[in-house]
């Protein structure tokens, strides 16, 4: 056999190709350029007071930054070629370059510039190394948009893997604290385990139809289409498996157990990270998967899927009300959320895939939010955050009081914040699609959840005698801009939502085979 | 027809593997046991070999024998296990032996009722040479070599990140 050198086009995975790069760049510069953290201040165990936040170590997240801004500026301009020539795919098949992958880019690269900015003032408070934490990051947004836009159930594993890897350190990244240890171990070695339930899942797939490729000639899309339904059990067998798999990126009942240990234990810039982007891309592949490339099937696909989004919202809705820690209550609302953007992927329609990518894109700028002002009254190794440490937060500091109500209400799906008008898109596909009893049992995990919410609220603005400590914002420019983006976007897109709806109405449309 | 000369190494093999697999499990010493299983895993090697699998066969001895062996000695170095006779028996025999049985068993039914006694002849045709599996890995599997390698620059970093000394 004669070697056939691939044809090899990049503007699919310029991005990608991008943020890899930075991040090499971002670990060189660490290396010769500036000092340090430790031989900068050997003898401050914490940030010197009055020195710049950015201090001498400005370049890394600029870079990082930079790396970001050629990713979105690569993005639109596929975006442009697709909308002229029409989706396509690329290195043999291996990438999908069409309106999907862009959008979902685009929006990744917004949440790892936030986490840039809030981590890099939060690592600067605590003497922590930066070069790794920012390239690892980079890392995992690079993995996260390869998951949107693989066109091979290889590559979304390899892509997997790769944000995966890159987030099991993030999460255990300050070490001196023992509960990140733990969570970054728990949520190893379960992501570990799901892991090789996709894997299991690809082979079985491979083995139904003799491809791991979705669009190719020869691929899923194209066996679906010329084989009769009769014989499809290990394929469906398959796809059950890929979608446990997924399901555990995605934080859906019962593959949640990791979730709140992982998003307590977390830094907080990485938990805001993690509940924005590895939902997003997680969500990503199982629209791809799902909507597009098993829609044929949707009718043995689906009751499972009814299955899990139902459970999900309940049960983290439930678990919520219970917790102490607005970390954890925060974790079991990002379950969730992942139930009441599951309502979407099983509606099966185009409403349904643009309402999900704009559900996810609200969810993750209101939550990066939330995270970034735990992180501020969290202190030096984040021991205040339970719900009682936010006891006369409002007294103490109103203006973060008050983004706080905003934020808390979008996640509640209260009118005039991005998160009704996500809850609302998110719906009315699931009951055009006929399924308004999923819907019903949505609204009444809803309002389960806004009882938490209003919980935090109501302790914030309580003024009592007992306060033992009152809660102390210590906040930087960065965290106050990321803050105020975060509450500006949530009261912008819940206002003036139809640019949004209408770019991620445009952006469903799917490379084919 | 199968050479009389593979039959000879196949059974040569199916000898020298079936004895380093019992040593492994009733060795009292763990480096003498893991040093057996590397004469097992060696043996998996030959016999892909011998199928005209050359490239599992490598694969096998890089991965099985070179990184998961060197990788368990290492452990077993490093933490101060205890090297040399003694008190790693966990009385857990049983439970193992029958495990392993079930194991043997179903993989023994599923192979011999997927084959259904049909005969393959091995030739220069079927066997999977490696030539053939690079041709594939850089012309349409290019991008996930490429991926992998991303991959593990960011597992390097995350261990780097994760061992390092205060």
């Amino acid at each position: 056999m004669d070697f056939v050198a691939p044809k090899i086009a990049l503007s699919g995975i310029a991005p990608e190709i991008a943020l890899a790069a930075t991040a090499l760049l971002v670990l060189l510069a660490d290396a010769f350029i500036g000092d340090r953290p430790r031989t900068l201040r050997p003898e401050h165990g914490s940030a010197r007071p009055g020195s710049g936040i950015l201090g001498n170590r400005w370049h890394l997240p600029l870079l990082s930054l930079i790396g970001f801004g050629a990713a979105v500026y690569l993005a639109l301009d596929a975006w442009d070629r697709v909308d002229a020539t029409g989706a396509t795919t690329q290195f043999s098949g291996m990438i999908a370059v069409d309106g999907f992958s862009v959008f979902v880019k685009i929006t990744l690269a917004v949440f790892g510039a936030l986490t840039i900015l809030l981590g890099h003032e939060y690592l600067v408070r605590r003497d922590l190394e930066e070069g790794e934490f920012f390239a690892l990051v980079l890392f995992s947004v690079a993995g996260m948009m390869l998951m949107a836009s693989s066109a091979d159930l290889i590559v979304t594993f390899l892509a997997l893997e790769t944000f995966s890897i890159a987030l099991y350190v993030l999460v255990g990244y300050q070490r001196s604290r023992l509960d990140g240890q733990e969570a970054a171990m728990k949520y190893f070695l379960l992501g570990a385990f799901s892991s090789t339930f996709f894997l299991l899942g690809i082979a079985l797939v491979f083995g139904a139809t003799g491809s791991t490729n979705l669009y190719g000639e020869g691929g899923i899309t194209s066996f679906l289409a010329t084989t009769p339904a009769a014989d499809l059990s290990l394929l469906v067998l398959g796809a059950g498996l890929l979608i446990v798999g997924l399901g555990f990126k995605v934080a859906a009942v019962p593959f949640h157990m990791w979730t709140p240990d992982a998003y307590q234990g977390a830094p907080s810039p990485v938990t805001g990270f993690m509940a924005a982007g590895s939902k997003l891309a997680g969500f990503a592949a199982l629209l791809r998967l799902l909507d597009v490339v098993l829609f044929p099937l949707r009718w043995d696909w689906r009751p499972l899927v009814i299955g899990i989004a139902v459970v999900t919202m309940i049960v983290g809705s439930i678990l919520a009300v219970v917790q102490d820690d607005i970390k954890r209550m925060l974790a079991y609302s990002s379950i969730a959320h992942a139930g009441f953007v599951f309502t979407a992927v099983i509606a099966t329609n185009d409403r349904g895939i643009s309402g999900a990518l704009f559900y996810l894109a609200t969810y993750g700028l209101t939550i990066v939010g939330a995270f970034a002002i735990v992180a501020v009254l969290g202190g030096p190794e984040e021991r205040r955050t339970r719900v009682n440490d936010f006891r006369g937060l409002f007294a103490a500091h109103p203006l973060l009081a008050g983004i706080l109500t905003l934020l808390m209400l979008s996640l509640a799906g209260v009118p005039i914040t991005s998160g009704f008008v996500a809850k609302l898109v998110v719906f009315g596909a699931a009951v055009e699609a006929g399924y308004t009893w999923v819907v019903v049992v949505g609204a009444i995990a809803s309002a389960i959840a806004a009882f938490f919410y209003l919980r935090i609220l109501v302790v914030m603005y309580m003024v009592d005698a007992e306060v033992a400590e009152e809660p102390k914002a210590v906040m930087g420019p960065l965290s106050i801009g990321v803050i105020g983006l975060s509450a500006a976007a949530t009261l912008v897109l819940g206002l003036f939502w139809s640019p949004l709806i209408e770019l991620a109405e445009k952006a469903t449309f799917f490379a084919g085979p | 027809m199968v050479d009389t000369w593979q039959l000879v190494v196949f059974w040569a093999l199916f000898a020298m593997m079936g004895v380093s697999a019992l040593r492994v499990v009733t060795s009292s010493n763990v480096v003498h046991a893991a040093l057996y299983l590397v004469v097992t895993l060696m043996g998996a090697a030959a016999l892909y070999v011998l199928l005209l699998a050359e490239f599992v066969a490598w694969v096998q001895v890089l991965v099985y024998v070179g990184a998961i062996i060197v990788l368990m000695l290492f452990g077993l170095m490093l933490t101060r296990a205890p090297i040399g006779k003694g008190m790693f028996d966990n009385d857990q025999r049983l439970v193992a032996a029958v495990t392993a049985g079930a194991l043997f068993g179903v993989t023994t039914w599923i192979i011999v009722d997927a084959f259904e006694g049909q005969k393959i002849t091995l030739s220069k045709a079927t066997g999977i040479r490696a030539e053939s599996i690079g041709d594939v890995i850089f012309s349409s599997f290019v991008l996930p070599f490429e991926v992998i390698s991303m991959l593990l620059l960011a597992a390097l970093i995350g261990a780097v990140v994760i061992a390092r000394r205060d």
